[in-house]
């Protein structure tokens, strides 16, 4: 069983009363020290100043017999307190409770000063004074255990108030802990309250200092959540309007098809309305590769050589290139190896080389060239002689459903993007400058030195 | 009729243009806002489609910008995004119908004919002129109640005169109504065509206005 309590109260109440009672217990043993060594040095004093009287009064006194004690009990005290006082070796006066022997430790000869023995199976602090007249010899003692109740009268005092005062202060603790907390409640509240589609930021006007950085941290988290679901939204809708102008050409043209008397306007019609079906079939499938790197940001990492992988994306695309008198060359004789996913790096070469074929017109010369120089980085570099971009639409490139205006290529503005998306996925950066070599488009993705 | 087609997508602008050909219109395309802008401030078009997502200049700045210029021919607006707010937006900055992608051609061509009917001030969408009607939808004419046979161009020239009755119509601007880009026009076309409708529906329907142009008379035209 864990001893701290699961509940932020219970733990602060456990730390601080335990605490407190440490402390107290403490400053007790302290005050208890202190008042022992306080009491004996009183106490001793007392001793050393009655001896000192009688040894004054009996240097004056001129009585020898002894007189067995008849000094009266004055206060409850006195039992305690003892004395002889002895006049050249006997005995002259002595309290009754005082013995007839020295009150000194066997065997042992006078000393005048403090020392501590056992009586009769009691112990006595004495005082022994001597007199030079008459060689007056005084012994005054103080049992012991007086001193000890003393020191437990003081003790159960402390006590005694630590036990009354405990009580008291643990439900001040109580009271000031449960307040102290309530802006943590009253966030827990907040909380519990929303919606799941709420994501406007907490607000919590007069938060405690320390419930800033958990409130900072808890809007952080909603401004991502509510980009996050924004960026799903627009692009939900952005795919859906995208669709719909395929389909609309599909309709126009079948419709065409459908009314047209003349053979050859009806098959014209007739190849656009496939040709629809294949561009809103290409944009389906990039937006399910698009939806599909959103929603796994992550990919699986292996060892993937580029070099092969470039040589089989273009031959799948050569034949289409071919038909339209393209091109399609490919500089990739050494292996490159990178980090990443097969087939989304396929999906990412694909998508250059398509965008390069798409945009550039028949006749072209589209090259793949990958360098990968040792503690250089791997390049792949896709340039074409197609006819380029400006410098503003290079900077509008990546943006969801851009297209290039004048080209009747059927692109559905994609490609760059999920191009970016893959490359970022793998720690890849993308550029896109005038190719020195073809005159058109040049489109770097570039993997850093490992 | 002739309407200015405004559209980026090339298989959806070969469409439209091929639907609506085949539906009776005279269809001139272009693809990018600048241009849409040009061919509408300076051709005398019945109607224009406009898309949206224009190249070069935003389909609504170009209804804007025109609108502005004074240009009051009716606009039919064609978009992929159906958001209430948008369709405001297009009305308020003076579309005059807003169609949502994918359309039917037919309904296209029938919300193209009401629009140039309205702006026409014809609230009907068959026309009469004495004893002619003209039916813009089935493309037919009947002449006391009997189907006359009209060549497609002498329909569009009877269609132009009996929506601008009442008004003169320069030889010009027939033709500029009934031909589109590209298509050869010659010189004494449109008397041909007057003459052939002269032939078949009467000497008395169409006027000549000497030297000027050719005139259908409004007392003539009450439906």
């Amino acid at each position: 069983m864990n001893l701290v309590p699961r509940s932020l109260q219970g733990r602060l109440l456990t730390l601080v009363l335990g605490a407190v009672t440490l402390t107290w217990i403490a400053a007790a043993v302290m005050t208890a020290l202190d008042a022992r060594h306080e009491l004996d040095e009183l106490l001793d004093g007392h001793l050393a100043q009655a001896a000192a009287l009688l040894v004054v009064q009996q240097a004056r006194t001129d009585d020898d017999d002894d007189h067995a004690v008849d000094a009266p009990t004055l206060h409850r005290y006195a039992p305690q307190v003892a004395f002889q006082v002895w006049h050249e070796g006997r005995l002259s006066m002595r309290s009754s409770n005082a013995p007839r022997e020295p009150m000194r430790a066997a065997g042992e000869g006078f000393s005048t000063g403090l020392r501590t023995l056992a009586i009769d199976g009691e112990r006595w602090r004495v005082f022994a004074a001597h007199g030079a007249e008459r060689d007056v010899q005084v012994y005054v003692g103080e049992q012991l255990r007086s001193r000890a109740s003393i020191l437990l009268a003081v003790l159960r005092g402390l006590g005694l108030t630590l036990a009354l005062a405990l009580p008291l202060l643990a439900l001040a603790a109580w009271a000031a802990v449960r307040g102290g907390l309530q802006p943590l409640r009253r966030l827990g509240a907040q909380l519990a309250l929303r919606q799941p589609q709420a994501l406007q930021p907490l607000a919590m006007p007069q938060a405690p200092t320390e419930l800033q950085p958990l409130l900072d941290a808890l809007n952080g988290l909603f401004a991502r959540i509510a980009a996050l679901i924004e960026s799903e939204r627009r692009f939900t809708a952005d795919a859906a309007h995208e669709l719909r102008t395929p389909l609309a050409a599909i309709r126009a043209q079948a419709q065409v098809a459908l009314a047209e008397a003349d053979d050859e306007r009806r098959a014209h019609a007739l190849r656009a309305t496939l040709e629809g079906c294949d561009r809103a079939a290409r944009l389906v499938e990039q937006l399910l590769t698009l939806a599909r790197l959103e929603a796994d940001a992550t990919v699986a990492t292996a060892p993937v050589d580029l070099a092969p992988l470039a040589r089989r994306v273009a031959a799948e695309l050569a034949p289409r290139a071919l038909d339209r008198g393209q091109a399609l060359e490919v500089d990739a004789e050494a292996s490159a190896l990178v980090a990443g996913n097969e087939t989304l790096l396929a999906v990412l070469l694909r998508n250059l080389l398509d965008n390069a074929l798409r945009y550039s017109p028949d006749g072209a010369t589209v090259r793949l060239t990958l360098h990968a120089a040792p503690g250089a980085g791997t390049r792949v570099l896709v340039e074409d002689s197609g006819p380029g971009l400006t410098e503003a639409e290079r900077a509008r490139l990546g943006e969801r459903f851009f297209r290039v205006l004048g080209s009747d290529a059927s692109g559905s503005g994609l490609g760059w993007s999920i191009v970016r998306r893959i490359a970022a996925a793998h720690g890849a950066s993308v550029a896109a400058a005038p190719s020195a070599a073809l005159g058109g488009l040049a489109v770097t993705v570039g993997w850093p030195a490992a | 009729m002739r309407i200015l087609l405004a559209e980026d997508d090339p298989l959806l602008g070969d469409g439209l243009r091929a639907g609506l050909r085949q539906l009776g219109f005279q269809v001139d395309w272009v693809r990018d806002g600048e241009a849409a802008e040009r061919e509408l401030r300076a051709e005398p078009y019945a109607a224009a489609v406009l898309d949206l997502g224009l190249p070069r200049l935003d389909g609504l700045d170009v209804l804007a910008r025109v609108r502005r210029a004074g240009v009051t021919l009716p606009v039919l607006v064609l978009t992929a995004r159906d958001a209430v707010p948008e369709r405001i937006r297009g009305l308020d900055l003076g579309a005059d119908d807003y169609v949502v992608k994918p359309v039917d051609l037919h309904e296209l061509a029938a919300r193209l004919r009401a629009l140039v009917r309205r702006a026409h001030g014809q609230p009907q969408e068959r026309l009469q002129a004495q004893d002619v009607t003209l039916d813009p939808a089935a493309r037919g004419v009947t002449l006391a109640g009997t189907p006359v046979a009209l060549s497609a161009r002498e329909f569009d020239l009877l269609h132009a005169l009996m929506l601008a009755a009442g008004r003169v119509l320069t030889r010009e601007q027939l033709e500029q109504q009934l031909y589109s880009w590209g298509q050869e026009v010659e010189s004494n076309a449109i008397e041909v065509h007057i003459h052939h409708l002269r032939r078949k529906l009467g000497a008395g329907l169409i006027q000549t206005v000497r030297g000027v142009g050719y005139c259908l008379p409004r007392q003539a035209a009450t439906r």
